[in-house]
């Protein structure tokens, strides 16, 4: 199907300015003023712009919906009805990771689940490619395939080609057709939108040659220490890379009861805080820098796979580009991949 | 729409048990039963300070009322210690995996318990009890640092009484001032003193993780089999619910695939005394 974008943008104003379709926020990426090459997830109004084609936003997507602080227990269970327009691939994937851990487990995160029942999500495809970048690393693509509501590629400068990917969907699908002219694609069309996600594929390819190291992640773990030793040196432990990971959702949890009734928050937490494992007594598994920094790799390459079936790291670049240490993660997994193996009794 | 998971049920302290100058028993009477198997835990929250992962030293057969010994050895737990008769506390749970009593019948079963380590145990300990004709021997090693730490003292003489039951205990120091007229040396060198043909038999360790280490290797010393070894691990359980991963094992998350894991399962993990 395809829509005009200067359409489809009014259509997603009139949802904040209406509430329409009863959307009571709409969220959407615009461009930082002090960088204009960042971009953060804004709620709508009439003086943002939005901006929909480029790439990922600095503050990922899950931030919307697993909060860095929010009321576990005691509070009300969210419900807004929202709609985030411009989420991209890479983020989609951490969503589905986030999924697995607190939804379909035995247990359910309430909140989450609140949140992600209430939003529906529009993926736009990527027509840019950030410098951090690397997607095609890890099996992903700049485009969404699965996993998203409703999701947009842009045809050329003035039109969108749309595709639906759940109920949630269609249901907005439905109202866009209200409100909005849609045709039906033609071949020449469809042709366009695969060109168009091969020339991002091509960019992010070009971009991060020379970074291939297969995916043989068990190397990660049964790399000389040494390595691990190396690459950790400028590390200082600041916890960034977790807190704006997609897919990292530790938390601790406070006890905010006052009266009778029993009150509980949750917090984001980093496993690259020395405190965040040690328990009371003060054992801690990993009380040096690297063993914490070692401990993010295996995390999203080693531990998640084996618990979700998902690799943890959907090559949005973020952990690169927040680094105070300069650290980058693509060739740190390269580097270490490479090195020597050694038998895994020799770490403990 | 499924249930809060963090929801606790209030439960109020109707006795408080010093067992030793640090470690005390809570026995709480929670408004509604909570059913569990032993070996598993549950989170007690003391209101307005925080929350921590506790085992109960209770049978699992007692369902109106729960006891829980707990050490004081951090924030948490000094306020545990500040509890007072009549206080209310939060549990939920329980949580994660229990011994697995039905490969336990039939057979000579020991028991390693150290410090506070000695709670968990007791819960299986008083399980055991309660079908004593299903098991054909239980063997409890007990150890504490010194005798003023050696907790359930009071239940000792009633324990030795039972027909099929051995009770060992051990301290490591007598300081002055201090009798002792059992052992005195590590738990694990009770090992010494006992005859059980490790082949085919289940072992529970439970203690501070410098004893669950060497108590685990001086068991494969003594010809247990790694499948037989069952340690209750100790990790930082924070939301008891696999949710905040705080206590993972490699691909383990203690408190869903744990805490009772076979040496088996756990061995080629890294770092997990720690």
């Amino acid at each position: 199907m395809i829509v005009s974008k200067s359409e489809i943008h009014a259509f997603f104003k009139r949802c904040q300015a209406e509430g329409l379709g009863g959307f009571q926020q709409v969220i959407v990426p615009r461009r930082s003023m002090v960088q204009p090459r960042d971009l953060f997830f804004t709620a709508l109004n009439d003086k943002v712009e939005m901006v929909l084609e480029s790439y990922r936003t600095v503050d990922p997507l899950r931030a919307l919906f697993y909060f860095p602080r929010e009321r576990i227990l005691g509070g009300d269970v969210p419900k807004v009805k929202r709609l985030v327009v411009g989420a991209k691939a890479c983020d989609l994937r951490g969503l589905q990771v986030l999924d697995k851990a607190l939804i379909n487990a035995e247990f359910v995160d309430p909140c989450y689940a609140a949140w992600r029942r209430n939003t529906t999500i529009v993926t736009v495809d990527c027509a840019e490619i950030g410098v951090s970048c690397h997607c095609n690393l890890v099996g992903g693509k700049p485009y969404a395939e699965e996993g998203f509501d409703l999701n947009l590629t842009a045809l050329d400068v003035d039109y969108y080609h749309l595709s639906v990917g759940s109920a949630k969907g269609e249901e907005l699908l439905a109202l866009i057709q209200s409100a909005t002219t849609i045709t039906k694609a033609s071949p020449e069309e469809k042709r366009l939108v695969s060109e168009n996600r091969q020339a991002a594929v091509r960019k992010l390819q070009i971009q991060n040659a020379g970074l291939e190291r297969g995916e043989n992640y068990e190397r990660l773990k049964k790399a000389d220490i040494r390595i691990w030793i190396e690459e950790a040196q400028t590390c200082c432990g600041c916890g960034g890379c977790t807190n704006i990971c997609p897919t990292c959702y530790c938390i601790i949890l406070n006890d905010e009861t006052t009266g009778k009734e029993f009150i509980k928050d949750k917090s984001w937490d980093s496993c690259q805080v020395n405190g965040y494992a040690r328990v009371a007594g003060g054992a801690t598994p990993r009380p040096k820098m690297f063993e914490r920094f070692r401990n993010r790799y295996l995390c999203k390459f080693v531990n998640m796979p084996a618990n979700f079936g998902l690799l943890g790291c959907t090559g949005c670049g973020r952990c690169i580009d927040v680094c105070a240490g300069k650290i980058k993660f693509t060739e740190v997994i390269k580097n270490v991949m490479e090195a020597k193996q050694v038998q895994e009794t020799e770490h403990v | 729409m499924s249930k809060n998971p963090y929801q606790v049920i209030p439960a109020t302290i109707y006795e408080i048990i010093e067992e030793s100058p640090t470690i005390r028993t809570l026995r709480l009477r929670p408004e509604r039963p909570i059913e569990f198997r032993t070996g598993q835990f549950v989170e007690l929250t003391i209101p307005g300070i925080g929350e921590g992962p506790f085992t109960p030293s209770s049978s699992h057969y007692v369902k109106d009322v729960m006891d829980i010994t707990i050490m004081k050895t951090g924030f948490v737990t000094e306020h545990v210690h500040k509890a007072r008769v009549g206080d209310v506390v939060g549990l939920r749970g329980p949580y994660g995996t229990c011994y697995p009593l039905e490969k336990f019948k039939g057979r000579d079963v020991l028991i390693m318990g150290g410090g506070v380590g000695m709670a968990p145990t007791r819960s299986l300990f008083l399980t055991l009890l309660h079908d004593l004709d299903d098991y054909r021997s239980i063997t409890f090693l007990a150890g504490a640092r010194t005798p003023a730490d050696m907790i359930y003292k009071y239940q000792i003489d009633e324990w030795r009484r039972i027909p099929k039951v051995k009770f060992l205990r051990s301290v490591d120091k007598v300081p002055e001032g201090e009798s002792w007229d059992e052992e005195v040396c590590l738990v694990t060198k009770l090992l010494n003193k006992i005859n059980i043909d490790p082949h085919d038999n289940p072992v529970v360790v439970c203690g501070p993780p410098v004893m669950m280490k060497f108590g685990t290797f001086d068991l494969l010393k003594y010809g247990y089999a790694p499948r037989d070894i069952y340690l209750s691990m100790e990790k930082k359980m924070y939301c008891g619910i696999g949710h905040c991963r705080h206590c993972v094992i490699g691909k383990y998350y203690a408190c869903k695939d744990g805490p009772v894991f076979t040496y088996e399962v756990i061995k080629d993990e890294e770092n997990i005394w720690e």
